[in-house]
């Protein structure tokens, strides 16, 4: 077993350096304003190749939930959440839920971008709208 | 009706359940070129042809085209590589095409003794398909794991409960139980799946595919030379795919619409090219690598409404015993897991009335489905 690696194409590189200084972009496409996740070199609306890295609001709301109980990863030992976040920007991204969860459903909950420090880099997480996580419980939590 | 249409003339498989028990106890009987020879001979032995006849050669996405080609002593004038569906479809395209008379389908695993990861760091399939190796730095991988993402939504978002999933694997057991060549034969409850453990919450070990070797492997003819050579003849009367591409990576088409626009296209395409409409199979057999694909394909192809699959499979039913008869060999949860393969073969026994005490009476015509990596498949198969 071994840890969970990071995908670091040349569109990709971009992206992991906006989150390491916890404001991720994305490329939004100058023609049509599309947002491109994963990054890439064209638009999937309309073609064109021109874009410009944007920095994401940070809201979004949960699509779906997982709860893993088995392992994969050294870095990821069970149980642990993975969550797939529709972005206010249009995209959807698979995160993780950090800090306190919804009671029921967690479909539809409205969630809010922070980062957190895991192995040697900085990644994004969510947690729920109207429970901000502090930063200092974001270390806790890493 | 194509000018040239294909038939399937022979089947054959490895023993499955004599192998998984070498493997269990520490064996490893054959790699993957072995399988694949071994399920070769016994359905050219069905078949009753001569090797000679074969003039293309389709080997599974597992072993190496040449090797296979060299090891079987294959000299062909057209071939190449492809998983299950893909396979049947594109031989039906080599013949269609006159480029291939009768192509050989030949397809061997050790997935189980070689300890195959399909998910973690070094994933099966991640460097083909982003999806399944992008989302990794948050633990999201494995291919259970998106169907699991999957089903979360479709539970809540088309009313199916967890008992009502569990019709899936209760089924398949049931009709393991009724053939001597499948791994998992001891029935369960829907209260034993609702008490299994989760591996990737909400599906439970049962809602998961096995993982053994083995082989599978077809011959296909051209429909006239089908009937001349050999042995009584299964029709391929109809053949579609739909890929919904955009969005794929970040899941778009699966989470919002459950691949549901894709199966719908295939739908018209194969219904409209056999004159056949979902009424007239007598038996589905869907490519299960998790339980989910069950319910999502019912609704796809119209045998219910949308949202009503959970309703159909505890009202109507999905087994032998009663309403539509599906994945009448256990399928890939309980006979045995070759990605596909196994299900055209017993396809292939049920419209030729060889599946013993399985057997759906008077079935004319059978539906295979599949919606594997970004691509929606269907096949029909009839007298």
């Amino acid at each position: 077993m071994a840890n969970a690696q990071r995908i670091l194409t040349l569109y990709d590189q971009p992206m992991w350096e906006s989150i390491q200084r916890e404001r991720m972009a994305l490329p939004k496409c100058s023609h049509c304003g599309t947002f491109r996740y994963p990054p890439g070199p064209v638009c999937a609306e309309c073609n064109s190749l021109d874009y410009a890295w944007t920095e994401i609001s940070g809201e979004g709301k949960i699509l779906s939930w997982v709860v893993f109980h088995r392992q994969y990863f050294e870095d990821h030992p069970p149980p642990y959440n993975v969550i797939a976040v529709r972005l206010a920007e249009g995209p959807i991204v698979v995160s993780n839920l950090v800090g306190g969860e919804p009671e029921g459903s967690w479909i539809d909950q409205p969630v809010t971008i922070t980062y957190r420090p895991h192995l040697n880099r900085t990644q994004h997480a969510f947690s729920l709208a109207d429970h901000p996580t502090p930063k200092s419980k974001r270390e806790e939590h890493a | 009706m194509a000018p040239r249409t294909a038939s399937v003339i022979g089947i054959g498989q490895t023993d499955w359940v004599g192998d998984h028990a070498r493997v269990r106890s520490g064996e490893k009987p054959h790699d993957s070129n072995g399988y694949a020879a071994q399920a070769f001979v016994s359905a050219l032995a069905d078949s009753g042809i001569s090797r000679n006849d074969i003039d293309g050669l389709i080997v599974g996405p597992t072993t190496a085209y040449e090797r296979v080609g060299e090891l079987l002593g294959l000299d062909v004038r057209w071939g190449g590589q492809a998983d299950a569906m893909l396979g049947v479809m594109e031989a039906c395209q080599a013949i269609h095409a006159g480029l291939a008379e009768v192509v050989a389908l030949v397809y061997g695993n050790d997935q189980r003794s070689a300890a195959v990861n399909y998910g973690g760091a070094d994933a099966q399939g991640g460097g083909a398909f982003l999806s399944y190796v992008y989302h990794a730095p948050w633990g999201f991988t494995s291919q259970g794991a998106l169907y699991a993402l999957m089903a979360r939504r479709y539970m809540q978002e088309r009313g199916m409960s967890h008992a009502e999933l569990g019709e899936v694997a209760v089924a398949q057991r049931m009709a393991a139980a009724r053939n001597p060549a499948a791994l998992m034969r001891k029935p369960i409850t829907i209260d034993d799946y609702l008490a299994s453990p989760f591996i990737c919450e909400p599906l439970h070990i049962f809602d998961y595919c096995l993982i053994n070797d083995g082989g599978v492997a077809l011959i296909v003819a051209e429909a006239e030379r089908a009937k001349r050579i050999g042995r009584a003849p299964v029709a391929i009367h109809a053949v579609g795919r739909h890929d919904l591409n955009r969005g794929a990576t970040s899941l778009e088409p699966r989470l919002t619409d459950y691949y549901q626009p894709a199966q719908k296209l295939v739908a018209e395409q194969v219904f409209g090219m056999a004159s056949l409409g979902p009424g007239d199979m007598d038996a589905l057999q869907i490519y299960d690598s998790f339980s989910l694909h069950i319910p999502l394909a019912l609704e796809g192809y119209g045998y219910c409404g949308t949202g009503e699959a959970g309703k159909f499979m505890r009202e109507h039913g999905i087994s032998l015993a009663r309403g539509l008869p599906l994945n009448t060999g256990g399928g890939h949860l309980s006979e045995s897991y070759m990605q596909g393969w196994n299900h055209q073969i017993e396809a292939v026994r049920q419209v030729r009335g060889e599946a013993g005490e399985r057997q759906v009476p008077n079935c004319r015509h059978v539906h295979y489905s599949s919606d594997v990596a970004g691509k929606a498949v269907a096949i029909i198969y009839g007298r």
